[in-house]
């Protein structure tokens, strides 16, 4: 459904997007994750067609962006971050008018139009604000009426900037909620920097950072290949010698000890372990075995997804300096 | 020109959802109302008959009253068109919809146009009021007001193009008026500077001049071709300051 190739856009000297390539199938809800100014919203923008690309390809629906841009954008339901809206009309006003410019209407005229408005007011679950103006909307209402409108004609492909900014928590899950129900009949792009409503409702994530991509894939694939190698060790008997080799060791770059009923360690692995965290484990369990201790657990600790996001995200002076 | 349609309804229905039509029109009609009575009543005054150096012909071509309003009409009623659009970021919105950006522009435009068209529709009762005390030529009348909305079409072009160059409409209220004030100084030319290419040329830009033809019924398709370029350039400007703001 997208097909980005090697898109780069500029402002001025400054890049945004740098060099990014991707590729979106239909039916995914895909999270489209970066740290603030990390230019999703930019690539979010070139692909809706509103800003032109510097270079590169982008294709919607097999449509190329620039080359047939209005067959690309018949195939988009976009949401901008601002979610702007007309603020002297009526709700169902501001999605008549879209509706008729998104060419809902043909045929089927007036009609087709009211039971399209109608539907996406209820999916949006806007109902009772129906009739009000918009500028009389709080902050929520007015994100659920350009959601609404992003759903109307019920394009094949949704991209959605930050949709549940703004929102309180019941209306963030039943967006959720509506999100992943369009999974699978609808293709979904996703912007957010908040990481639990990414991993709530989508299959794969997309991260970019300083304009460039720098990781993409299902988020349990981008954890495995992320994952600090970090191995949860409990021991119990004689540690003492144990916790002493342990933090001596050669694949070891630093190590917490927490007390309890057993003692309980998690080692951080040096980065260079991170292809061969199975090795690393083995060979800290023969340590501690051979030092007489008693190895009850030994499992990779697995990190969230904020650890992920965060280590993808800093800088490369920062990481070169923080190391894993 | 895909989407122009409902572009055109949606902009004519916020000019009067909001109060800004009804005060211009509201001080437009004032000051035409003043305008006519004067004319009327030094005419009563002069005992003044006819139809050729009437109240219609003075309505329309004696007295820069009539069109110096414009100068200042026509800059706000086109100043939000895309100024505001930019300012809330609804333009965003708009340009990723399947819709052309000669549809946009064309849609915008029409609806300032019929505006304006309505603006006007008032004073046909002026005319109405001296056809029943005398004689009124309603082709010159036609003429009259044919001049009126080749005139403002011009104006409003202007008008739509600035707003399409600023975020700000008051810049953009700003610069057209400043715009079509200097089309307006032009025309001045041709009452000041000596016989020549220079004179000719600012007779040929002058509303006063067009408007002094077209109020005695007399269609110069000269001063039609000057209106319709004053049209067509600054809206294909427009188009490309549109389509330039996705430029790579």
């Amino acid at each position: 459904m997208i097909e980005v190739e090697k898109l780069s856009k500029y402002y001025g000297s400054l890049a945004a997007v740098r060099d990014v390539s991707f590729r979106v199938g239909s039916g995914q809800v895909v999270g489209f994750l970066g740290p603030n100014g990390a230019g999703k919203s930019t690539t979010l923008r070139v692909l809706a067609g509103f800003v032109g690309a510097s270079s590169g390809r982008v294709r919607i629906g097999g449509h190329d962006i620039e080359d047939e841009r209005l067959e690309a954008l018949g195939n988009i339901g976009y949401m901008p971050e601002t979610a702007p809206l007309y603020v002297e009309m009526r709700v169902t006003e501001q999605l008549r008018f879209r509706a008729e410019l998104k060419g809902v209407g043909r045929p089927g005229g007036r009609k087709a139009i009211a039971k399209e408005v109608s539907r996406v007011i209820e999916r949006a679950t806007i109902a009772d604000v129906a009739d009000v103006p918009i500028s009389e909307l709080s902050k929520g209402y007015r994100q659920r009426v350009a959601l609404a409108d992003a759903l109307l004609g019920s394009p094949p492909l949704l991209i959605l900037d930050e949709p549940s900014a703004g929102l309180d928590p019941n209306q963030i899950r039943e967006v959720r909620s509506l999100i992943r129900d369009l999974g699978g009949e609808q293709t979904v792009l996703i912007s957010s920097h908040i990481l639990p409503e990414i991993e709530a409702t989508c299959s794969e994530v997309v991260v970019i950072d300083q304009g460039t991509l720098v990781a993409m894939g299902t988020i349990a694939d981008i954890r495995r290949e992320q994952a600090p190698v970090a191995i949860r060790l409990v021991l119990s008997g004689v540690v003492e010698a144990a916790l002493v080799a342990i933090e001596e060791h050669e694949v070891v770059e630093n190590c917490t000890v927490a007390e309890g009923p057993h003692t309980q360690l998690v080692v951080q692995l040096k980065s260079e372990m991170v292809n061969d965290v199975g090795g690393a484990t083995a060979k800290l369990v023969a340590c501690c075995v051979a030092t007489g201790a008693l190895v009850r657990e030994a499992s990779p600790e697995a990190p969230s997804l904020e650890d992920v996001f965060s280590r993808l995200t800093r800088s490369e002076g920062e990481r070169m300096e923080g190391g894993p | 020109m895909r989407g122009w349609w409902p572009i055109f309804k949606r902009e004519l229905l916020s000019y009067y959802v909001t109060p800004l039509a009804w005060v211009v029109m509201t001080s437009f009609l004032v000051l035409q109302g003043m305008h006519f009575y004067v004319l009327v009543a030094q005419l009563a005054a002069q005992g003044s008959q006819g139809a050729d150096a009437g109240p219609v012909q003075s309505f329309f071509g004696g007295t820069v009253l009539l069109y110096l309003p414009l100068l200042f009409v026509c800059p706000v009623l086109t100043m939000r068109l895309f100024a505001e659009e930019r300012r809330s970021g609804t333009i965003e919105a708009l340009l990723t919809t399947p819709v052309h950006v000669l549809g946009v522009v064309l849609g915008k435009y029409l609806a300032v146009l019929v505006a304006y068209v309505v603006m006007w529709l008032p004073t046909v009762l002026y005319m109405a009021l001296v056809a029943r005390h005398g004689d009124v030529q309603w082709p010159v009348v036609g003429a009259g007001y044919l001049g009126m909305f080749a005139v403002g079409a011009g104006y409003l072009a202007v008008g739509t193009m600035t707003s399409a160059l600023t975020r700000s409409q008051l810049a953009a209220a700003i610069t057209s008026a400043m715009a079509i004030i200097g089309l307006f100084m032009l025309g001045i030319g041709a009452f000041i500077l000596p016989d020549g290419p220079g004179r000719e040329l600012c007779a040929y830009v002058s509303v006063w001049g067009q408007m002094n033809d077209f109020s005695r019924g007399i269609i110069d398709t000269r001063r039609l071709v000057l209106d319709a370029t004053l049209v067509v350039v600054p809206l294909f400007i427009t188009v490309r300051a549109v389509e330039s703001w996705r430029a790579p």
